[in-house]
């Protein structure tokens, strides 16, 4: 390290526990459209501005500036960029400037990726899926789930924090690819869970009989249990598995699908009926 | 048909507010409808009904999750309104969940109106840091959690209080077929949630353990819960990460780390600038 001039401050322990609890509760209360995070970013790291520019004004305006820019990433994530700015500003003060500003934008991208992945399609799927299976069967004792998994996450977001600090950003950087395996495995886990909740989550089953003569076929029972039972609630999520991938279908719109396709087999029976006795 | 205290609604009020904030940090459970029914269901002495409805509207939303700041329906409000009623009017838990997923579809609005309102402190907070006050630009952060607690306390208190009135009228205009037809979409409703997953996780390089998955609960859903087929996908995971682990140790040949250990101290970080 050569240029170690007046920079000798160097942050504490408490300094760093002080970042984890706002960048667990404190970066998005100020999500905007225009710095999204941005905001969230500079109070989160704000203790640390505070130790090593805390009686430089001039340093201080050029810090808050620059961490008030623009920042967007999934929050679990988050702690490894804070942890290596933290790191990077302890060692080369207002100097690290650029290299920070690097860093955060280099990083938010991929993190948010892996982040989104890991601990919100994933983490939902496994927990909350979970959960909402054992309430549906009127058992409250599976909200429990959840929570033991978010004390987990806090864990590791405090792990992260560490993780970030102490390796700054080459780390960081190596780290992402490290959750790679974990990632993929942890994605062989949620589709496995994914594939087991639809026969028993979609519990669409068809009312619709056929009377020939004598004899009445049940549709369900009679002929697609015995082909592959919940064929239909595979067939109503292949169904909208296949329009997410259309441009036009988000979310929002096929809620008004599967809502319109709701009332189609709800009443399908009755319309069968009022065909029938058109001729 | 039950009153509605104001009890009820300071409570319930309060905790879409703790649920907001829960939301946009630690995400522990609490802003899922599947808390907020159950809540509500709680208080209302019908936790069944609770359970039900959030458990399904849980299902449907499973994927639908504000990734990178995208707005999704407030299911949070829907969840706690849709139970109110469902529960006061008596008429179950289907019917909470036909009312709450139109309301969490109206109240998107509100989600963005919120976060349109944060501008405001973004560009206070530039202005703090023109003078380099610190102290000001915390503060900015701070007050925006009143954008995101208003938008949302402000239509459950609304809805708990004059709802009722709109509510009853709306009952006695709804036809029968809609009402079966509500109920079979609330049946197969899951489904979106299930497809919103698939389409984040890797479902065309690992289908197999999709199928896998499916297999043991539609064939054999009286021996398998989903406690079972989340072991069995954990196990087949462990194997995947195990095999994966042992092919790199492979190509670096010596260098093997069995197990998976990340050993972080191995790598020195030097600043050399």
């Amino acid at each position: 390290m050569t240029n170690q001039t007046d920079t000798s401050t160097k942050l504490t322990k408490q300094d760093i526990k002080k970042v984890y609890t706002r960048n667990l509760f404190g970066l998005q209360l100020g999500w905007n459209y225009e710095k999204m995070q941005g905001l969230g970013y500079a109070y989160v790291i704000m203790p640390v501005l505070k130790r090593l520019y805390g009686d430089d004004p001039e340093k201080m305006k050029k810090a808050l500036k620059m961490q008030l820019s623009y920042f967007n990433t999934s929050q679990p994530m988050s702690h490894l960029i804070v942890g290596a700015d933290m790191a990077l500003e302890e060692e080369l003060g207002i100097e690290a400037e650029e290299t920070v500003m690097a860093v955060k934008t280099g990083l938010m991208g991929p993190m948010a990726g892996v982040g989104d992945t890991l601990f919100l399609a994933i983490y939902r799927a496994i927990c909350f899926s979970i959960a909402a299976y054992m309430a549906m069967q009127g058992n409250v004792v599976g909200l429990i789930i959840p929570l033991i998994a978010c004390a987990a996450v806090l864990w590791v977001r405090y792990k992260f924090t560490y993780i970030g600090y102490k390796s700054g950003r080459k780390m960081a950087t190596n780290f992402s690819d490290k959750l790679a395996p974990v990632t993929e495995a942890a994605s062989i886990l949620g589709l496995t869970v994914v594939g087991a909740l639809i026969p028993s989550v979609v519990s669409y089953k068809t009312d619709l009989a056929f009377t020939m003569g004598e004899v009445t076929f049940a549709v369900q029972t009679d002929i697609l249990d015995k082909i592959l039972p919940s064929m239909l609630p595979l067939a109503i999520v292949m169904l909208s598995y296949w329009l997410l991938g259309k441009k036009k279908v988000n979310s929002t719109r096929l809620i008004f699908i599967l809502l319109a396709l709701g009332m189609l087999l709800g009443n399908l029976q009755n319309i069968l009926v009022f065909v029938t006795g058109l001729f | 048909m039950q009153e509605i205290s104001v009890w009820f609604i300071a409570l319930v009020v309060l905790y879409t507010a703790i649920a907001v904030l829960d939301q946009i940090s630690i995400q522990c459970g609490i802003y899922t409808p599947l808390f907020a029914a159950t809540f509500v269901g709680f208080l209302l002495g019908d936790l069944q009904t609770g359970l039900i409805v959030g458990a399904t509207l849980q299902l449907m939303t499973l994927g639908v999750a504000t990734y990178g700041g995208a707005t999704v329906p407030d299911y949070l409000s829907g969840a706690i309104m849709g139970t109110t009623y469902a529960i006061i009017s008596g008429e179950g838990a289907e019917y909470g969940i036909a009312l709450a997923i139109p309301i969490g579809l109206l109240l998107t609005q509100m989600d963005i109106l919120g976060r349109m309102s944060n501008s405001f402190f973004q560009h206070y907070a530039d202005r703090c840091a023109e003078r380099g006050d610190y102290k000001g630009v915390e503060r900015a952060n701070l007050l925006g959690a009143l954008p995101w607690m208003l938008s949302r306390m402000i239509p459950v208190a609304i809805g708990l209080i004059f709802g009722e009135v709109v509510i009853n009228s709306i009952n006695a205009l709804i036809p029968s077929w809609f009402m079966v037809g509500l109920k079979t979409a609330g049946a197969i409703l899951p489904a979106m949630g299930m497809a919103i997953l698939m389409r984040y996780l890797p479902l065309k390089k690992h289908y197999a353990y999709f199928i896998i998955g499916f297999v043991m609960l539609a064939y054999a859903g009286s021996v398998f819960t989903i406690m079972a087929a989340a072991l069995v996908g954990f196990a087949l995971a462990a194997l995947h990460y195990m095999r994966t682990q042992e092919r790199q140790a492979a190509v670096q040949g010596t260098q093997a780390s069995y197990g998976g250990m990340v050993k972080i101290d191995d790598e020195e970080v030097e600043i050399n600038d």
